[in-house]
């Protein structure tokens, strides 16, 4: 198997020339397949539709020429190993101009190090915890080819924190899981709530493990010691545990935590007790703008569904195929390197369906990994549960968002 | 307050408890008979639990969808003792032991293709509104847990003790070779009990799915207590498995509740190496005089 795909991959290189003249090659990566499925799929999908309008416009014109995209798909299955796999066959491709993608974080440490070897430029996109960036500064490399396109957990730590704080709250429990991804979680908001003012006094912090069912001891400390809220950080049913729990056992405080709380795993699993759950969101899948209502309405019909499995990851996905393209115009050529240097310092402002992007990365800085992330606080939005969906938290992100777009 | 919660731990503890007992009941129906038991338990378990959700999409209505669901076990365990266990028992050797592994292994990634790797919800007519009694909350699904897994080893038991069949099987469990000559089929009555095992662990994927969700890992860490349940009971002990499995629930909620949830497995270890030290044939086994 692995000697055929060697040959397979040697032959294919063989086979295409060093620069296919007129398209312009992204590959897309990440979980079509298994439990991270909703948000690859959806990330590929909503990625696969900006392509399509940007092709069936005129592509993207290099020196007069009108230059189509070309896709490649991988799907890594969250697996780590097929993740570096993939990322050892793309970057061995000499005419592949970047790559879009990744949700987990094993398969970013695994694979990402494949494209920064050989400059590929990649932007992740929807997910992938911060090792994905502090990997990369904590090695101080002067120069890098990846960028991410997501709320990163700093955002959504503070974010959490301050809605507790918003809500006139003073005694929480924070419950988080004992991943790296549940513990770092767990740092993150303890350091948020230092910095934000001591205004919360934790007064339960309880680990859980992933297959953990029953979470009845966990509730059980924090309704004792009278919470008033519970912030999580974790992945998966778990979460749904917690949330069923509580409706168990009559505790009626807001569950607030970090966005896997809008993944489908624990929307339906949580069902009615799911409702009220509180989490950041960089998109909200209700039309507030004729944009976003055209990207909705599109996505929808492309697809023919009703509802998008993961709306975050789907506008994540297509935007962050426009501010490619953008870079590729810029840099007026398909030539990965090129493109990295464009992405640094994008001239014209991109318009997408999560925000207006200016600027959104600029010259890598080992000792501030900022620089190449594109999501700041304001980008981002409180969502809430409701009878299956994600809705607006905050009736004032609706109307902060609504007014941007007039602008 | 805090009797109240030691209560309330106990009860939730007590609810797992009862599945543990269940499955672990499974483990004893075989090696009653056989000597041998499934280590795939737990994929018929899960395969169970998966093919009554898909009953359920099909819209099959609930209680309808239960015996098939049930049947389903019945087939799977006759499928494990045909394939796994006949032909190491009548070479007398313990090739079971690998067999039933393996043949786990297959039905886990069976699920995995068939139904993916996700954990899906499994709906259940029976509400999960919490009921109080005396400051302690319960749902009447756990209250459904328990009397499911009451109801369906009562029948066992009750089918052991007063039906033909049952007293054959009652039989080839006391002595094999001495049932043998009274003309009783050692292979039906092998294949009888591991059609009923099945039909156990088809019945605890049911009453638990709607609590714990399906995917195919949901029952690996269930089956890990089952075993021990089984082992510090007995394997030969009908309702011990019941008294351990209730002991051993509460015990794990109350020792997450005051030791933290990473002490959570600790107690059922503990408990399965002292019975092991103590008393190998478990706390309600017989010891067993093996005449040479």
């Amino acid at each position: 198997m692995k000697k055929t795909l060697i040959t397979f991959m040697l032959m294919s290189m063989a086979a295409t020339p060093v620069f296919a003249a007129d398209t312009i090659k992204i590959a897309i990566t990440g979980p079509f397949t298994g439990g991270s499925a909703p948000m690859g799929g959806s990330m590929r999908d909503g990625a696969k539709l900006a392509i399509a309008e940007i092709n069936a416009k005129e592509g993207i014109v290099i020196g007069g020429k009108k230059m189509q995209f070309e896709v490649i798909e991988r799907d890594d299955e969250a697996k780590n190993d097929r993740g570096a796999l993939i990322a050892l066959e793309l970057a061995s491709m000499s005419d592949l101009s970047g790559v879009i993608g990744s949700v987990n974080t094993g398969v970013v440490l695994a694979g990402d190090k494949h494209y920064q070897e050989k400059g590929i430029t990649k932007i992740i996109t929807p997910a992938a915890g911060s090792a994905s960036m502090t990997q990369w500064s904590k090695a101080g490399v002067p120069d890098l080819s990846i960028f991410r396109f997501a709320a990163h957990d700093g955002i959504q730590s503070e974010m959490v924190v301050e809605e507790a704080i918003n809500r006139k709250l003073n005694k929480v429990a924070i419950m988080y899981d004992s991943t790296n991804y549940g513990v770092s979680g767990r740092d993150d908001m303890m350091e948020q709530i230092k910095k934000q003012g001591n205004k919360l006094d934790v007064v339960a912090s309880e680990k859980f493990n992933i297959g953990d069912k029953d979470m009845t001891a966990q509730l059980l400390k924090a309704k004792s010691a009278d919470a008033q809220a519970i912030l999580i950080w974790g992945i998966g049913p778990e979460l749904a545990a917690f949330a069923n729990g509580m409706a168990k056992m009559d505790m009626k405080i807001p569950l607030i935590g970090g966005w896997p709380l809008s993944m489908s795993n624990f929307i339906d699993n949580a069902g009615k007790n799911g409702n009220g759950t509180l989490m950041p969101q960089t998109f909200i899948e209700e039309p507030i703008t004729p944009k976003v209502k055209g990207f909705i309405d599109s996505y929808h019909k492309a697809y023919n569904v009703e509802r998008i499995a993961s709306p975050v990851s789907a506008a994540q996905g297509y935007d962050a195929v426009y501010i490619f393209a953008a870079a590729v115009k810029q840099a007026q050529s398909q030539d990965t390197k090129k493109i990295k240097e464009a992405l640094e310092d994008l001239r014209d402002p991109v318009e997408g369906v999560i925000a207006t992007w200016k600027q959104p990365f600029s010259k890598w800085d080992p000792a501030n990994e900022q620089t190449h992330e594109a999501f700041r606080r304001e980008q981002v939005v409180m969502g809430m549960v409701q009878d299956g969906h994600v809705v607006f938290g905050n009736d004032a992100d609706r109307q902060r968002l609504i007014k941007n777009a007039a602008k | 307050m805090n009797s109240t919660i030691i209560a309330q731990m106990a009860v939730s503890g007590a609810m797992m408890g009862l599945v543990y007992a269940l499955i672990a009941y499974g483990f004893q129906l075989t090696f009653s008979t056989s000597k041998s038991i499934n280590f795939g338990q737990g994929e018929l378990v899960m395969l169970s639990a998966f093919f009554s959700l898909t009953l359920l999409n099909w819209g099959v209505p609930y209680w309808l969808m239960v015996p098939g669901g049930l049947l389903f076990g019945v087939v799977l365990g006759l499928a494990v003792e045909r394939a796994g266990v006949r032909l190491a028992l009548e070479q007398k050797s313990e090739g079971w032991i690998l067999l039933t592994i393996i043949i786990g292994l297959l039905g886990f990634s069976a699920a995995e293709n068939i139904w993916g790797r996700d954990d899906r919800p499994f709906p259940t007519p029976i509400s999960s509104d919490a009921l109080h009694f005396f400051g302690i909350s319960i749902t009447p699904l756990e209250i459904s847990v328990a009397v499911g897994v009451f109801a369906v080893m009562g029948l066992i038991e009750l089918f052991k003790r007063k039906t033909l069949l049952g007293k054959a099987f009652e039989a080839v469990s006391a002595d094999r070779d001495a049932a043998e000559l009274m003309g009783i089929s050692a292979t039906r009555t092998v294949m009888l009990s591991y059609g009923l095992s099945g039909m156990v662990a088809a019945m605890a994927g049911i009453l638990v799915s709607p609590i714990t969700t399906v995917g195919p890992t949901m029952a690996s860490a269930l089956i890990l207590k089952a075993f021990s349940v089984a082992v510090v009971a007995g394997l030969e002990s009908g309702f011990g498995v019941v008294i351990v499995g209730i002991f051993l629930g509460a015990l794990e909620s109350l020792t997450s509740f005051y030791l933290g949830s990473g002490w959570r497995e600790a107690p059922g270890l503990i408990l399965l190496i002292l019975a092991l030290a103590v008393r190998p044939n478990g706390i309600f086994g017989k010891a067993t005089i093996r005449k040479v």
